[in-house]
């Protein structure tokens, strides 16, 4: 049955810029906010296409016709609301079977297509009514022995229309991020050393040029399990992040950084239903030029994840995060974050998921748009979608997402929902 | 006809691992019913016998004397001897194929009882040879007593090779008592995930959309 959970929770291919992630350690991403379609069906459900001995292929199509309520993210009085719709195709290659994975080596490549249109008779929002949002993905593992490594690469494209209406770009942005890891489990796996570099190039276009990076990220990760599937660890990254275009990036204060992440915690299970992330660590960006982050809060970071299985059927996540990030508007920001999710089958054919986040961000460093110093922004996201699965290959839901912003600067306050009623197949 | 000694285990030598029981079981059954047609036969004709020494038992009562002489002539008795030689002989070569047997099983358990039983054996073989030559000698002297003591004397003897026969093929090897290599049966509660929670978190992808920088973007 966690297969099913999986479904729903897995990085959905076709919407894969709708949703924020929250990072939950070895236990899949957990998807915040809006939900895109169900890329695979369950494992238990005996689909999928046998295209060779050991090779397996999903694929889909989805269908979304909806409205949003704030195509331009405009602060209350200005929204240009719009009908949409977005149709998604999706094909996932792996060695599993359909009873599960075989051979100890494991690869899963998939890629995905969704195209995005606003219906609107509005002419700023028949500028950007048409978006084509590729993504893709490889993953390659070995493990189970003493040792074991990962090569895994995704690819997403997002495009989505400006904050201003007159502007004659879209928000174009293409990520990339490639990483490989090794790890070394000597003595029967008690003590786990990983070693990970990853690579992640951020390309913007038009307004947003300047904020292309390129960053790279070297992380050792020593864990040592006390249970079974519970240990301490002590994890240390080192970054690098450069902006590809240095004279758009120093008229913008951009600077290069090397963030560092020292922390320490406990991860794994607290009970055989319930799990945990417990980290604290110290944190600096190291900004080559301008201010950095500092004091004794901005260079802490925590987390607390917990995820509760209380049936085969349902899953909950909560949790707390405090920690800085890179940022496109200014350096920097120091973010507080929260967030939940609920996710549960019911007979087997219905699929609720519920989730939410909110951010506290408080930006830092230099600032683009100088006016913007000491902005502070409250963002709340959260999603629901409710899907029925008429056979295991098909079904039909509604899906609903709110976006909210305010701020201490009231010109980049929104509120944005967005409503679905969908219908797509998988097998 | 039944079979009985050597030649019959010979015979029905079978050896089914982890059914002994079973097999036991048919054993006294089959010996069961042969006895009861043996019965059926009536009493077979008493042999005619010299008088003993104590004299006849009275009508009714058991007779329990230890017959002192022999009904056999010395020539048969000689035959007998080499009768019960040959017979040794066999369980010998039975109980050592036993033993090679064992040695090829690793069976060291029953290894060691074999190897027992074949020492044993071997040593009241000894025996029987010195008593047949002696019952030789007390032929060729014609000492009647010497002839009757040592052909009482083979007869325990090979009695008690037949006994050794008989435990050599009970010995009790690792078939039995062998419960096969240790096999670790864990139970894990299926609500234990099956993924590793402890893994560091995978590196993810924050591409949402870029905050606001100016009103003109």
């Amino acid at each position: 049955m966690n297969r099913r959970l999986a479904l729903f929770t897995a990085l959905a291919a076709t919407a894969i810029a709708r949703g924020a992630l929250a990072q939950q350690g070895g236990q899949g991403e957990v998807t915040i906010g809006y939900q895109g379609l169900p890329y695979k069906s369950s494992g238990e459900t005996n689909t999928g296409i046998q295209v060779s001995e050991g090779v397996l292929l999903h694929v889909g199509a989805g269908a979304e016709a909806g409205y949003d309520s704030n195509v331009f993210y405009s602060e209350s009085g200005s929204e240009v609301g719009s009908p949409l719709i977005r149709v998604g195709l999706f094909g996932d290659m792996s060695n599993a079977t359909r009873t599960g994975a075989v051979g100890r080596l494991l690869f899963d490549v998939r890629a995905g297509v969704t195209y995005r249109r606003y219906q609107s008779d509005n002419a700023n929002v028949q500028n950007f009514s048409n978006a084509w949002l590729p993504t893709a993905g490889l993953a390659l593992s070995s493990g189970g022995g003493q040792f074991g490594f990962g090569l895994a690469d995704t690819f997403a494209r997002l495009e989505d229309p400006p904050y201003a209406e007159s502007s004659p770009f879209p928000i174009t942005r293409y990520n990339n991020q490639a990483s490989v890891e090794g790890r070394w489990s000597p003595g029967g796996g008690r003590i786990t050393a990983t070693l990970r570099y990853t690579n992640m190039i951020d390309i913007f276009q038009d307004a947003y040029e300047y904020a292309s990076t390129d960053g790279n990220y070297l992380m050792l990760d020593g864990a040592w399990r006390w249970l079974p599937k519970t240990a301490v660890f002590l994890n240390a990254q080192q970054g690098y992040i450069f902006y590809l275009n240095d004279a758009q990036a120093t008229l913008n204060n951009k600077t290069s950084s090397f963030p560092l992440v020292v922390t320490t915690g406990l991860r794994g299970l607290l009970t055989e239903k319930t799990s945990a992330i417990l980290a604290l660590g110290y944190t600096n960006g190291f900004y080559s030029g301008g201010v950095s982050t500092s004091g004794i809060w901005g260079s802490t970071f925590a987390e607390l994840s917990f995820t509760l299985r209380p049936t085969a059927l349902s899953r909950v996540v909560a949790g707390y995060r405090h920690d800085f990030q890179n940022q496109v508007i200014s350096s920097f920001s120091y973010n507080e974050t929260a967030y939940a999710s609920y996710v549960q089958q019911i007979a087997g054919r219905l699929a609720l998921d519920l989730s939410g986040r909110y951010v506290h961000r408080n930006y830092g460093g230099q600032f683009v748009d100088v006016n913007q110093q000491n902005r502070n922004d409250n963002f709340i996201q959260a999603g629901a979608s409710l899907d029925y699965f008429a056979r295991n290959w098909i079904y039909v839901g509604v899906a609903y997402s709110v976006m909210s912003n305010s701020s201490n600067i009231t010109t980049v306050e929104y509120l944005k929902q967005q409503m679905f009623v969908r219908l797509g197949i998988t097998y | 006809m039944i079979l009985l000694g050597p030649a019959a285990r010979k015979g029905s030598s079978i050896r089914v691992k982890g059914h002994g029981a079973v097999v036991k079981v048919k054993v006294v059954l089959m010996s069961m019913l042969l006895a009861g047609t043996v019965f059926a036969q009536g009493s077979a004709p008493a042999p005619i016998a010299p008088p003993s020494a104590g004299g006849a038992p009275m009508p009714g009562t058991a007779d329990v004397n230890v017959k002192q002489r022999p009904m056999l002539t010395p020539e048969e008795m000689v035959n007998q001897a080499r009768e019960y030689a040959k017979s040794m002989n066999e369980v010998l070569k039975r109980i050592q194929t036993l033993q090679d047997q064992a040695k090829r099983d690793k069976d060291i358990i029953r290894l060691n009882c074999v190897t027992d039983k074949v020492v044993q054996v071997r040593v009241n073989i000894s025996i029987a040879e010195q008593s047949m030559a002696s019952l030789q000698e007390a032929n060729i002297r014609n000492d009647d007593g010497e002839r009757t003591h040592e052909f009482t004397r083979l007869t325990i003897v090979n009695q008690k090779v037949q006994v050794l026969g008989a435990e050599a093929e009970n010995c009790i090897g690792e078939d039995l008592s062998f419960v096969g290599a240790t096999r670790v049966e864990v139970e894990i509660d299926p609500n234990i995930p099956q993924y590793d929670p402890t893994q560091p978190p995978a590196p993810g992808i924050d591409i949402e959309r870029p905050g606001e920088a100016s009103g003109m973007l």
